[in-house]
């Protein structure tokens, strides 16, 4: 059972990886959003090995079923073409930029995960979903409303940002 | 390795990514896509360090819960932003939109 894990992360960790990799350098972006959604079903996989049922079907659900779209309607909303700004050449000062970007927080935080990490259990926890709901209706009830409200203030800022004419020259 | 250490792994990876794509792209679109990388990577230490360490197991649970919520509303405003931005500047490279002006 326990090599079946160890092929089931692997698995995962493969799709993310690769996902992530065509999300952050593909020249399309559409085909960048399709390495998105890859690396949100990897890490919904990785949620499942963890014991984190519900967190991975909210990912399914929120990330897959909800933001990937919208990050579809923006690609289509800025007539994003295979060969626009994305296929572009960039100045060598970028390339460095990015490397650096990404070398720093790696080394200092891959130092600080392999040497000072405590070794943590070697099951995950078994939380039922009752124990979430009681959660979510007790200590952290103010919490599940707020986010409704973000949630309602960022959908009615949308709408009256893109209702207003902003830059429309009369 | 203990798989603490994998998971998390896992994640620090996706946040170098999604760090290397933010700087690397040209377009707001593509900037978004690495910024939810860097997210789903924040989401998954965050269960990792709740599910198999002794700590509170539904408040990490709840937590990547909120910061699921949170991006969604992020996605929706920047979608808003970047079609305003796009119609007024006829395009969405951020070189020429931080210039603030046409």
């Amino acid at each position: 059972m326990e090599f079946v894990a160890k092929l089931a992360f692997w698995f995962y960790t493969l799709i993310v990886v690769g996902g992530a990799f065509m999300a952050a350098t593909d020249a399309s972006l559409v085909r960048s959003l399709v390495g998105l959604v890859a690396t949100m079903f990897g890490v919904a996989g990785l949620y499942m090995l963890m014991d984190a049922t519900f967190i991975a079907f909210m990912q399914i659900l929120i990330y897959v079923g909800g933001v990937s779209v919208l990050i579809f309607f923006a690609i289509m909303l800025t007539r994003a073409a295979p060969t626009g700004d994305e296929a572009m050449h960039r100045p060598l000062r970028k390339r460095i930029n990015a490397l650096f970007s990404m070398l720093v927080p790696a080394l200092v935080l891959s130092v600080a995960i392999v040497q000072h990490l405590p070794n943590g259990n070697k099951l995950p926890k078994d939380v039922p979903l009752a124990e979430l709901g009681k959660g979510l209706m007790g200590p952290y009830l103010l919490n599940f409303e707020l986010i409704s409200v973000v949630l309602f203030v960022a959908m009615a800022g949308a709408v009256m940002l893109a209702w207003r004419q902003w830059g429309i020259k009369k | 390795m203990s798989p603490l250490q994998l998971y998390q792994l896992v994640a620090l990876l996706l946040l170098c990514v999604g760090l290397y794509g933010f700087i690397w792209r040209r377009s707001l679109v593509g900037m978004l896509i690495c910024l939810e990388l860097m997210l789903n990577g924040a989401g998954l230490s965050i269960v990792a360090a709740c599910q198999l360490t002794p700590a509170n197991a539904v408040l990490g649970q709840l937590g990547t819960l909120l910061v699921m919520g949170l991006a969604a509303a992020e996605a929706t405003l920047v979608l808003a932003i970047v079609y305003v931005v796009t119609r007024r500047f006829k395009t969405s490279e951020s070189i020429i939109v931080s210039e603030l002006k046409r």
